[in-house]
């Protein structure tokens, strides 16, 4: 930031709006309220920043599970073509944006996409689609030692991973 | 392109198999070179989450999938120093005598052209090398007799101990299980201190990844370990008669050569058919080693089965080790079930954090939100989760071949064909039946066992061993038949499966191919 290199956590990120560097902030935004559906407190958890960090890295490096798994790089091709999908298909089907759905009508179309039931779909495999934004939700709200806390888990750490990412 | 001094081996991978091959070679005084496509991993970068572990796995050239049941690349995969035994379960069971002779026995599957007493000793003298826990007299009701493991077997914890009556209920007796993991001090290595975070790889040295046995030893002796090397071809002579060297890029992309007596493949067993393929000439137009035309061929994999349950108790499911604490061979003669052949080898006791795709919160991925995190906060303390390990027979139509897509340096990327026949859907359905079974025995409150879809655990076959060019593309020390300095290391090379994980083995197996090597020098490599 303004030249000099800051480390922050993906929810300090968020909170001081650190600009996004591979997503859009409408991308974002639908990221975000996926995310905070799929696992509570991943919004607040800076799953967005997370992401777009992760994205921005080579592959090789990025921690995002996406890289287990037969997508292959650039990933942020995955990611622009999911959360694209979901926005499309919660146009056609509620006739607004995901961010914009109640609460019961989010989790209507996660349990929707999750059993490959969107018959509008256009994009990634929806049942893949859930399960990594699932995963990477989880990662931000309970894969943290603040996580394990939260969980009331000992994390018993060897040695202890950076806050930031 | 630098110019690097001959070596007397140049080793291409260095993951498990590669560690051994290098440190035998140093051992006899040889000038190893170690080429891995990854980055160096040392101990201090093992961080302890499963997300930054990320980093160890799932890297490197593409690959495509076909085929129904498609072995994607997941925690069996590793990228960098170590390979995937730089963050594995550390399982370290055997194989047993009648999974040499499948074909002999029962006109199934393929022979390997040794038996369990050529690799036996090799078994013993892994375990001594690199520190292996267990109770070798309770496994002999399965095996023949051999050398008692040099460390007692791990402590044991509740989500491993729960199941025990259950198996019993069920008429399967359970021993514990034998892992390189150690339980006490051993060879200057730390005890371990059962926090689970093996599967993020072991900074203390308790969990024998390469970094702590062999390759460390290797690099002791001398061997350079050179990361961030990616090969593309094995370069043989005019006469197509040895190998020359191999082909390489660096971390700049700049193209390399390093000349050497000897090359071993030890990469993983996808990605040597390929560097064969690849490597293809006017004398070897096939690829190399490939007369027989089954280079690429007998791919296997495992189905797993697992069945997770809740128990009415705080299992403290996170404590132990990422391997399983107790194991049972009770199902391991290849006519066991009734309704189809091959061998199932049960397990149970793995330490379970609660994220990552193999962690508790995937064992129930149709939860999200709250029912999520009251999942995760409640029930998820009483979990516990067996698994069934099972066999697989060899099939010529399961695949490794080149495709017509090309990584960034114009080499063409392969694609995996793998479909489970119905032997192994028939395997895996009854392992779960079982597992249900022994989970009610058990007294569990809630069971699921996972039928959402088999999953495939290990690559193995591709390069497998045989008695003649003809049958196969390596012998069973893993040199190739057709160019006596090439030799290729790995699971690859195993011409079937069994139902044990194979990292005991392919260091039995590459611990045998390294000292008939040594032994055998100058015949081979000068």
């Amino acid at each position: 930031m303004g030249g000099a290199e800051v480390l922050l956590t993906a929810a300090q990120a968020r909170a001081q709006g650190v600009p996004l560097r591979m997503l859009t902030p409408e991308e974002a935004r639908t990221l975000e309220a996926v995310g905070e559906t799929l696992a509570l407190g991943a919004r607040q958890a800076g799953i967005a920043h997370f992401v777009d960090q992760q994205l921005a890295l080579p592959p090789g490096y990025a921690l995002l599970t996406i890289r287990i798994s037969e997508v292959r790089p650039p990933y942020v091709d995955f990611y622009r073509a999911a959360l694209g999908g979901i926005d499309r298909a919660s146009q056609t089907l509620l006739g607004r944006k995901y961010v914009d759905l109640t609460d019961a009508e989010q989790r209507d179309f996660v349990t929707r996409l999750r059993q490959n039931k969107i018959e509008s779909w256009q994009g990634p495999s929806q049942s893949f689609v859930y399960g990594t934004l699932r995963n990477d939700a989880i990662d931000v709200a309970y894969g943290t030692v603040e996580g394990f806390a939260r969980l009331g888990v000992p994390y018993m750490a060897h040695i202890l991973p950076e806050r930031s990412w | 392109m630098a110019a690097f001094e001959k070596a007397d081996a140049v080793i291409v991978g260095a993951g498990a198999a590669g560690a051994v091959f290098a440190a035998v070679l140093a051992r006899a005084g040889k000038n190893v070179v170690v080429l891995e496509q990854g980055p160096d991993w040392q101990l201090s970068d093992l961080i302890s989450s499963d997300i930054w572990a990320r980093r160890l796995r799932g890297s490197g050239p593409a690959i495509l999938y076909e085929g129904r049941h498609p072995v994607g690349r997941t925690a069996d995969h590793g990228w960098g120093t170590g390979g995937a035994a730089l963050h594995y379960s550390a399982n370290f069971p055997r194989l047993l005598p009648s999974d040499f002779n499948m074909k002999s026995e029962h006109g199934r599957g393929l022979d390997w052209p040794i038996s369990y007493a050529d690799v036996a000793p090799y078994y013993d003298r892994v375990a001594r090398e690199i520190g292996v826990s267990g109770d070798a007299k309770a496994e002999e009701r399965w095996r023949p007799p051999g050398e008692p493991y040099p460390m007692p077997p791990l402590k044991t914890f509740r989500h491993g101990e729960v199941w025990v009556p259950g198996f019993a209920s069920v008429g399967i007796t359970v021993a514990p299980g034998a892992v390189g993991v150690n339980s006490m001090e051993y060879q200057g290595r730390a005890a371990c201190i059962h926090d689970g975070w093996c599967g993020a790889g072991c900074p203390t040295g308790a969990l024998a990844n390469p970094q702590a046995t062999y390759l460390g030893e290797a690099r002791v002796k001398g061997a350079e370990v050179r990361p961030m090397s990616y090969v593309t071809r094995v370069l043989t002579n005019t006469q197509g008669t040895r190998a020359t060297g191999v082909e390489y890029f660096d971390s700049k992309k700049e193209r390399q050569v390093q000349e050497a007596s000897l090359v071993v493949l030890a990469a993983f067993a996808s990605q040597n058919p390929r560097l064969l393929f690849n490597s293809a000439t006017d004398k070897h137009p096939n690829g190399l080693a490939n007369a027989s035309g089954l280079l690429g061929k007998y791919v296997m994999a495992h189905a797993g089965a697992g069945v997770s349950a809740i128990f009415d108790e705080d299992l403290q499911n996170y404590l132990g080790s990422f391997g399983y604490q107790f194991v049972s061979y009770d199902r391991h003669s290849k006519t066991s079930r009734k309704t189809a052949f091959g061998s199932t080898f049960w397990n149970t006791g793995a330490a379970q954090k609660p994220t990552d795709v193999r962690g508790i919160a995937n064992v129930r991925p149709d939860l999200f939100g709250k029912e999520l995190d009251e999942f995760l906060k409640g029930k998820a303390r009483g979990l516990a989760r067996i698994t069934a390990i099972c066999e697989a027979l060899p099939k010529i139509e399961n695949r490794i071949e080149l495709t017509s897509e090309k990584d960034e340096f114009g080499f063409p990327l392969v694609c995996i064909n793998h479909t489970f026949d119905q032997d192994a859907v028939g395997l895996w359905s009854a392992a779960l039946d079982e597992g249900v079974e022994i989970a009610k025995g058990a007294g569990a409150k809630e069971i699921w066992p996972g039928r959402g879809g088999i999953a495939p655990q290990h690559l193995l076959g591709g390069t497998i061993m045989g008695t003649s060019a003809s049958n196969s593309v390596v012998n069973s020390y893993g040199q190739t038949h057709e160019l006596v300095n090439l030799y290729v290391a790995g699971c690859g090379i195993f011409p079937t499966e069994s139902s044990a994980n194979p990292t005991f083995t392919l260091n039995a197996l590459s611990l045998r191919g390294a000292e008939q090597l040594a032994t055998n020098w100058n015949s081979i490599a000068s």
